[in-house]
């Protein structure tokens, strides 16, 4: 019975979503608008829902971004907040407690493939490396002093000429 | 806890972060507060970090606290026995600094005010008195015109932008573009103080002879040149530090413009060394009337290179006590902005020449406008007044210019001047 209910549950919800989005809330109920009572714990059936249904597409999402802007909160913001507000939707339709233990477990298992190395800062502005830094600032410096050699040296060199 | 996440940049990169694996021992886990991340802790410390920057009355130079306790558990405020960072000193003197800044701003508004009108007075005097024009005035009025132009410029600046929160946020093209102008006068400014200098210099020790000098050069030197730095400064900041309207003074990237700054004053300040140096031992014991007469030309020129130079070797010091940073802030801000005031009083008001030339036309006035009244009473059978025109002491000239009319003429006087060409000239 649970097991009908699952399966019944996960394709309902699939058909569902993919014919209109997310569709409003109104709890379990099989293809034969049975309420189905809501499970007791959402531990595999909740996890696989999600994994098949949320993480996927997030996945494609984030394939789909550049590796180097995997740390930029502006490109990843969408996917991100998309898998957050499915997964919500999946337990509140599941009648699951969210956040949850399945949660926590896939967000740490993403953050470590994805954000492992992001730096604790983020991306505030800061200064480029000394190397670039340097010629910025002596390149300008140098000609200053050349030119201001070029000044006096057309000053010496123009004496007694009207 | 994920949709905590969606606030600002600063709580997703927290979020990302808190989830990675952690270390051991007896600490406080790492944990996102609401507004700020903190890292594990040990049992039994304070941590701080600077102050979020979310509200507009905190202060990110100040800092917040959290107390891990002895039991590796953050501090719970009793009240409310939930656990509670302190963000409590970061508005705490917002009320004052904020009056602070506001006086000093009006500050800074009026030194710029005041000094585009002692400038433009200035200019006035000179294109008026004809006769007062030599190549060193001409200098002078470039040297006004670029200080004038770099006044309207921050005023325009500081009104527009600095106090104007949502320009700053919408970040239009337009103030980046009024940003590389602002850095372009304040190049402008130097680099014709150092002409000034470069010119006493051609014409004290260099080359003493010359009638007129070329100023193409200075012309290039002084409108010209500042552009490089200026647009250096723009490409850099576009590239690697584009804040907001590149109000950000916490970069090193302004030292782009800065540093040709400071070695212009250095240079500028070595050159009038120099001449100094010259005219003291070359001139000391058998020419001292010429010696004194281009000491004058120099002292101006010298007292305002320090002066102007002084706020860059100052600035980096800023002391960490609250009254003496105030007392700091007041006098760099009067350093900064009432440069313009300071260099037309010295150069044209304390102008002895200037001066001469004023008074001149003030008795002239006094005594037209005496006749006048004297005809309008119809008492024509008395003359009053012999002269008209009183002669002015000879003493009371400062020969700004006249040593260029000096080595123009070809006098028994030049005798001098042809025992300090056949020295050495400074190469």
């Amino acid at each position: 019975m649970a097991l009908d209910c699952t399966s019944l549950t996960k394709l309902t919800l699939v058909l569902c979503v993919a014919a209109c989005g997310f569709p409003p809330v109104s709890g379990c109920s099989d293809a034969y608008g049975r309420a189905i009572p809501p499970l007791s714990s959402c531990s595999d059936a909740y996890g696989r829902a999600i994994s098949d249904f949320c993480v996927t597409k997030f996945t494609l999402d984030m394939k789909a971004l550049d590796q180097s802007l995997w740390c930029s909160w502006s490109d990843t913001f969408q996917p991100y907040e998309e898998l957050t507000n499915c997964t919500y939707s999946v337990a509140h339709k599941m009648h699951c407690f969210w956040p949850n233990q399945q949660i926590d477990e896939l967000f740490i298992r993403l953050h470590r493939d994805y954000f492992h190395d992001c730096a604790l800062t983020g991306r505030l502005l800061r200064d480029p490396p000394i190397r670039i830094l340097g010629p910025f600032i002596g390149v300008p410096v140098l000609v200053t002093l050349l030119m201001t050699a070029l000044v006096v040296w057309s000053g010496k060199c123009c004496q007694g000429i009207v | 806890m994920q949709r905590r996440c969606f606030h600002s940049e600063s709580s997703f990169v927290c979020c990302v972060w808190l989830y990675v694996a952690g270390g051991a021992g007896l600490y406080c886990n790492r944990t996102w507060d609401g507004w700020l991340c903190w890292d594990d802790t040990p049992a039994g410390t304070v941590t701080w970090q600077n102050c979020p920057n979310y509200f507009p009355d905190f202060d990110s130079t100040e800092k917040a606290t959290k107390i891990c306790s002895e039991s590796g558990q953050w501090f719970r405020h009793p009240d409310t026995n939930r656990t509670w960072s302190n963000y409590t000193l970061c508005n705490f003197h917002t009320t004052g600094k904020l009056k602070m800044a506001y006086i000093l701003y009006y500050m800074a508004i009026v030194g710029h005010a005041l000094s585009i009108a002692s400038l433009l007075i200035s200019l006035a005097i000179f294109f008026y008195f004809r006769n007062l024009s030599c190549q060193r005035i001409t200098l002078h009025k470039n040297l006004f015109v670029s200080y004038v132009l770099n006044s309207a410029l921050t005023l325009i600046y500081l009104i527009a932008v600095v106090n104007n929160p949502d320009v700053v946020g919408r970040n239009p093209v337009g103030c980046k573009v009024l940003h590389f102008f602002h850095m372009y006068m304040l190049g402008c400014n130097y680099f014709w103080m150092l002409c000034e200098g470069i010119y006493l210099h051609t014409l004290i020790v260099v080359a003493v002879f010359a009638e007129e000098q070329h100023l193409h050069w200075y012309y290039l030197l002084g409108w010209g040149f500042p552009l490089v730095p200026a647009s250096i400064h723009a490409v850099a900041r576009k590239k690697y530090f584009d804040d907001n309207c590149w109000m950000s003074v916490e970069t090193h990237l302004l030292y782009v413009v800065h540093g040709p700054i400071m070695a212009a004053l250095l240079v500028n300040l070595f050159f009038l060394l120099n001449i100094v140096r010259v005219l003291v031992t070359k001139l000391r014991d058998t020419h001292r009337a010429e010696s004194n007469m281009y000491m004058k030309a120099v002292r101006a020129t010298l007292i305002l290179v320090p002066l102007l130079g002084i706020q860059f070797v100052i600035f980096p010091w800023r002391p960490e006590n609250r009254l003496a940073g105030e007392v700091y802030d007041y006098i760099m801000h009067i350093l900064m902005h009432y440069q313009g005031l300071l260099v037309a009083t010295i150069f044209c008001f304390f102008n002895g020449e200037v001066q001469a030339a004023l008074k001149r036309q003030w008795i002239q006035y006094k005594a037209q406008w005496g006749q006048r009244r004297r005809d309008h009473c119809s008492m024509r059978s008395t003359s009053y007044t012999a002269t008209s025109i009183t002669e002015v002491p000879a003493f009371m000239y400062h020969h700004d210019c006249n040593s260029e009319h000096l080595n123009g003429r070809h006098t028994s006087e030049d005798s001098e001047l042809v025992a300090l060409k056949t020295g050495e000239t400074y190469a």
